[in-house]
């Protein structure tokens, strides 16, 4: 009954990913969009959160999001998936809670 | 839900709360014609709060932008899909229908082809038939 | 069986309106019967203070429609402590009766819903 958490602002200036990474379950998933995906900036704070969710939770971003930003660095962990991939993941996992 | 030897096919409500210029808007967009090209369903898509900004048929984007506003009416009568804008947050929000606007007597109606004014019980109505229901809003 | 929704209502009552309409949600469920459950979380808990003036803003004060969800038959009411703690809002002299959970219960509370909606 595991689910899929979608980020889409910036860690820098909002506390959503602060908040659902305090109530993630073994199983879960997080899936970075948007903005959110600047957690991922090396040496940050936020990478070093991300680095330390137990690996029970899968880490996904939108890989259009990481080519427009240009991250690089990227935490091995980390699943790139593009928009079929963002699909199949709301298909395999029981709900999608999106922190708008 | 209908699954094959290979994978499921899902029935997919999608709700946006975002208004055309948000990257959520154009987000979900690509998401729903990810799902249709998937052989899944979408049963509804259902604008709440801001997302009813992405009805509107008054948004002039700019020539070097995208114009998704107009990219979603196309999208969901190019698919015979059912659109529907929250009535309240549309209210709200000056997103109205000629009935609408006749009724609050607004001197114009905005709504873009292919979307429906509509209660939140259609917002239930779609999560109660879809296998999942997905959410865009925010940035 | 009619599928669970869990909403998640995040803001103040004072930031605009999606206090309202994330409660508008939850009420429109309600009116069909439908099994959900509302979460106070981060700065939506400050829609469960006491005696808040929203006169003084020429707001609608939400309070009453908050107090009458049981009416609407949605029982399942819920704050994050640690929420509450955060913002010094006393667990005694809430709006209105809420089931307190720490992190991990609220992790395990999503779960059993089979959707939710964090407005």
């Amino acid at each position: 009954m595991a689910t899929l958490h979608l980020l889409s602002h910036s860690p820098f200036s909002d506390g959503r990913l602060a908040s659902c990474l305090r109530l993630l379950c073994a199983g879960d998933a997080l899936l970075l969009c948007g903005d959110s995906v600047y957690a991922l900036q090396s040496g940050s704070d936020h990478r070093k959160a991300l680095e330390s969710i137990p690996d029970s939770v899968a880490l996904y971003a939108l890989d259009e999001d990481l080519a427009a930003r240009r991250l690089d660095a990227l935490p091995a962990r980390l699943l790139p998936v593009d928009y079929a991939g963002f699909v199949e993941l709301c298909c395999r996992y029981e709900r999608t809670n999106s922190w708008l | 839900m209908s699954c094959s030897f290979e994978r499921c096919l899902m029935k997919f409500a999608i709700a946006l709360f975002s208004p055309a210029h948000s990257p959520a808007s154009r987000r979900a967009l690509r998401f729903a014609e990810a799902a249709l090209a998937g052989g899944h369903e979408i049963v509804r898509l259902f604008l709440y709060q801001d997302g009813v900004h992405s009805a509107s048929a008054n948004i002039v984007a700019p020539q070097d932008e995208l114009g998704v506003a107009g990219q979603w009416s196309r999208f969901i009568r190019d698919n015979r899909l059912d659109g529907v804008v929250c009535i309240a947050a549309g209210l709200r929000r000056g997103v109205l229908d000629e009935q609408e606007a006749a009724r609050h007597q607004r001197p114009a109606a905005n709504l873009s082809a292919g979307w429906e004014l509509s209660g939140l019980g259609q917002l239930h109505e779609a999560s109660q038939n879809a296998d999942r229901l997905i959410c865009f809003g925010g940035h | 069986m009619a599928r669970s929704m869990l909403v998640i209502t995040r803001q103040s009552p004072w930031s605009g309106p999606t206090a309202r309409e994330a409660l508008d949600i939850v009420l429109a469920g309600g009116a069909f019967d439908l099994p959900l459950g509302l979460l106070f979380l981060d700065d939506g808990v400050f829609q469960l203070m006491s005696g808040q003036h929203a006169a003084r803003l020429q707001q609608k004060d939400l309070t009453a429609n908050l107090q009458a969800l049981p009416m609407f038959g949605i029982e399942s009411v819920f704050a994050s402590r640690r929420s509450l703690s955060e913002r010094r809002l006393d667990e005694a002299s809430l709006a209105l009766p809420v089931e307190l959970l720490d992190d991990a219960e609220l992790g395990s509370l999503i779960n059993r819903y089979d959707q939710v909606i964090t407005l």
